[in-house]
């Protein structure tokens, strides 16, 4: 049984490596890649400055809040990309029949799915994100927890996408669907949740779970509170359990084989 | 010119088909503005409040209008594809045909928003109307003169982006360039009018793109006033003649490097 | 021994019928109707231990869906598998230690990789240490003759150096099955040669079974002793490829004339393995039509 998961860890790792190094190939183009992505999301500083220039808090959030909340989704989504980047386009993995590969392995189906890809720009949003949350001087106690959040987050954006990409093995078009979900959710992440209220506060919460990623834990890095902390964590694996049902639900319909008419 | 009339209208039979996929897009295009809409609603402390010159309503219209060229308009045809077309080689196939490339690649484009920008416009009319409330000067019989330069705003767009595309003669990759376009235009030009910005900033911004992109159309909608539209209108004349006489040329020079070098 | 066994397997899919256009979509959403293709339908074969079996059959009779069956990918509706002695349904994981895939269309290399990292990887899939990856590489290269491009990445190697890799990766754990689906597609002849000697060689060495499904009558020909052919999802044809060519009755015999226009040009008027298959698809379809 140890064995098995060591085993099974040795290959994820070696899979991820592989993942980066293929990126690595030419380093010219994964340098650009890298430092435009930085780039782009700098230049969205110039709006909090505008918005600064009106008001001296935005949603309730100081500037210096918006960049920790904005160094937080940046470093979430980034890792979790540059981990999992196919967990974002498991719908199409789905609809063509390319799980048949990860199949014949012996190997946990989901986790070489998920370690089977990595997007290189993501590594620009995680440098970006790091920096800005060290630029805004949390202390030492506050950046492990931003680590540790970035952590929580890259497993609540990650268990999300696959909840949305397995409902590919019931749902047709899912995969618009999933990618247009996921970068919702990435674009909410990036602006206060002072300023929503009512029910568009409750979906964003529960429905799309932006607040467990980022403003909740937000929040804790700002003003620590021991049950908010452990009341994440414990969501962070709840929904990963709950998107690993659903995935191996689906793939039993996979296996069942209704979902080949494209294919026959 | 019957030619490109005809291209145009496949491009357009070919895109009502894929109507439906424009839809799906309407979720991205939602969210944005709903943000927007929560954004300027904490924004704006009292009703009557006015921030830069602009009502509440007025600056989540002129957000509304910005995105909406922005997704009306798959600026692919005139940024990837000729980049690839150059590119790639295919290009000599193009120059021989009896069109001229560029305009057979606007033509292309028109059909495109032709199906795109309708459907984005009525979704914006019906998140405006449900959402934000009506626009106090607006008068439906100055539409046309809205949609005029609308649709000069998004040629202008394109031909710029056209230009850009245009360099891959010379050079290897040119998307790095249409990222820098594409971010001004964004950043800048779509979340906010040019008068939000410093004072000392508003001369420079009008001479840029943006002035005739997307602050000229959006600000027409929100804000009309006949001395404006003219003063818009005119700057558009000039942006794309000028725009168009660069396409040309570089085109030209960069037909002639093909030529005598082979692809 | 036997290592694959399959009885009365089954398996229909459902699909949704949709009428063309606009109206179709609408009436698909609202009243969805679902249609029933039996892809196999009541298939029984046992395969020995060492054999080299050809499965082929037109496209869509049900090759790739019984491939799929055999390899835990598609669970059947009806019937049993065995490979192995293992269900593939309950123990994939299980049964994926003990087998190999090759699917020619479909890559499974990493391709900015080189073989040996590639070959390393798949050792690690299935839990082989270094030191037996390494040896292990060390043989399969020696024998497939991997040494001038072992380090050279995959997608600067040629089509015929890639696939002996593909090969060599699926044989990196020694499978007692090896599925070839479709191996030399795309090959120029000498390069088909080789691969085929290859796999003719693993065969004997290492008493590996092969079950190979192929559109080249090459590959049968020169490969496997006995042949299935399937269609519509049933077994046509089960027999060995020596009998089926000296016994499938040969309507060209009996007519003199192709016997007098034959001595004319100095050809033999045996019949080809081709021509052979060729007429058996042929009249499936004329059963298929009435």
């Amino acid at each position: 049984m140890l064995t098995a998961a060591k085993n099974q860890v040795r290959v994820c790792l070696l899979s991820i490596k592989y993942n980066i190094m293929r990126e690595m190939v030419n380093k010219v183009t994964f340098l650009t890649n890298v430092c435009f992505m930085v780039l782009n999301d700098a230049s969205i500083l110039v709006q909090w400055f505008i918005l600064f220039r009106l008001r001296e808090d935005v949603g309730g959030y100081t500037l210096r809040e918006i960049m920790l909340l904005w160094g937080l989704t940046a470093a979430s989504f980034g890792l979790s990309r540059i981990l999992f980047a196919r967990v974002f386009s498991l719908s199409e993995l789905i609809i063509s029949g390319k799980l048949d590969s990860f199949l014949v392995q012996p190997k946990n189906v989901l986790l070489s799915v998920m370690t089977s890809s990595t997007n290189i720009s993501a590594v620009g949003d995680l440098l970006y994100g790091v920096v800005l949350a060290c630029a805004c001087r949390p202390g030492v106690g506050g950046f492990l927890l931003f680590l540790l959040f970035t952590v929580t987050g890259t497993v609540v954006f990650t268990a999300f996408a696959l909840l949305l990409g397995s409902l590919s093995f019931w749902l047709v078009r899912m995969d618009i669907l999933q990618s247009q979900m996921t970068m919702g959710m990435i674009s909410f992440g990036t602006y206060p949740d002072g300023i929503f209220e009512g029910i568009s506060r409750f979906l964003l919460y529960f429905i799309i779970p932006v607040g467990m990623a980022v403003w909740l834990p937000l929040h804790v890095i700002v003003n620590f509170d021991v049950r908010t902390f452990f009341a994440l964590i414990g969501y962070a694996c709840l929904l990963s359990g709950a998107a690993v049902a659903v995935f191996y639900r689906g793939l039993r319909r996979y296996a069942s084989g209704n979902l080949m008419e494209a294919r026959l | 010119m019957r030619k490109y009339a005809v291209i145009y209208q496949s491009v357009l039979l070919e895109n009502l088909q894929y109507a439906a996929n424009v839809a799906i897009g309407f979720f991205t295009y939602f969210v944005f503005i709903f943000i927007f809409i929560k954004l300027w609603g904490y924004m704006y402390r009292t009703p009557e409040e006015l921030i830069a010159g602009y009502t509440k309503e007025q600056m989540i219209w002129y957000v509304m209008m910005t995105e909406m060229l922005y997704f009306g308009s798959n600026a692919n045809v005139v940024a990837g594809e000729v980049a690839g077309d150059i590119r790639g080689g295919n290009i000599a196939y193009r120059i021989n045909r009896p069109y001229h490339y560029t305009l057979y690649i606007l033509t292309k484009y028109t059909g495109e928003w032709s199906v795109r920008l309708p459907m984005y416009a009525a979704v914006a009319a019906v998140i405006g109307a449900v959402m934000v409330g009506p626009l106090p000067r607006f008068r439906l019989i100055t539409l046309p003169v809205m949609a005029l330069c609308v649709i000069l705003g998004i040629t202008i767009n394109a031909v710029f982006k056209l230009c850009i595309s245009l360099f891959s003669f010379w050079i290897e990759d040119t998307a790095p360039f249409q990222w820098l376009y594409n971010k001004l235009i964004l950043v800048v030009g779509i979340m906010f009018p040019v008068e939000i910005f410093p004072k000392a900033l508003q001369p420079l911004l009008k001479l840029t793109p943006i002035y005739t992109v997307c602050y000229g159309p959006a600000k027409l909608i929100v804000d009309f006033s006949p001395a404006k539209c003219l003063e818009i209108v005119a700057a558009q004349v000039v942006y794309l003649a000028v725009g168009c006489g660069l396409m040309v040329l570089i085109y030209r020079k960069g037909v002639r490097k093909l030529y005598v070098n082979g692809g | 021994m036997q290592v694959i066994r399959v009885e009365d397997l089954s398996k229909t899919f459902r699909v949704k019928k949709k009428e063309k256009g606009m109206t179709g979509s609408i009436k698909a959403i609202l009243h969805p109707q679902t249609e029933k293709i039996q892809a196999v339908n009541g298939v029984s074969f046992t395969v020995e231990e060492g054999e080299m079996l050809a499965f082929i059959g037109p496209n869509g009779a049900g090759k790739s869906t019984t491939i799929k069956m055999l390899t835990g990918i598609l669970y059947p509706d009806g019937g049993r598998v065995e490979v192995l002695g293992v269900d593939p349904t309950k123990k994939r994981k299980q049964l994926a230690y003990q087998i190999g895939t090759v699917f020619g269309q479909k890559e499974q290399l990493w391709t900015h990789l080189t073989p040996y990292d590639n070959f390393r990887f798949f050792g690690a899939i299935y839990d082989l240490s270094e030191r037996e990856t390494e040896a292990r590489i060390e043989e399969l290269s020696e024998r497939f003759a991997l040494g001038s491009f072992i380090d050279t990445p995959v997608r600067n190697l040629s089509l015929g150096q890639r696939i002996r890799c593909e090969i060599v990766a699926s044989l990196i754990h020694k499978p007692k099955v090896l599925f070839l689906d479709e191996p030399t597609i795309g090959l120029d002849p000498v390069v088909k040669e080789n691969i085929r000697s290859l796999i003719m060689q693993m065969n004997q060495e290492e008493h590996t079974t092969i079950f190979l499904t192929s559109h080249d009558v090459g590959d049968i020909e020169k490969l496997c002793r006995r042949i299935i052919i399937v269609n519509a999802g049933r077994i046509v044809l089960d027999d060995s490829v020596e009998h089926l060519k000296h016994h499938y009755p040969d309507k060209r015999a009996a007519d003199t004339q192709a016997h007098e226009k034959a001595a004319e040009n100095g050809d033999s008027l045996s019949i080809s393995l081709e021509e052979i298959i060729t007429e058996i698809y042929k009249s499936e379809e004329r059963i298929a039509e009435k």
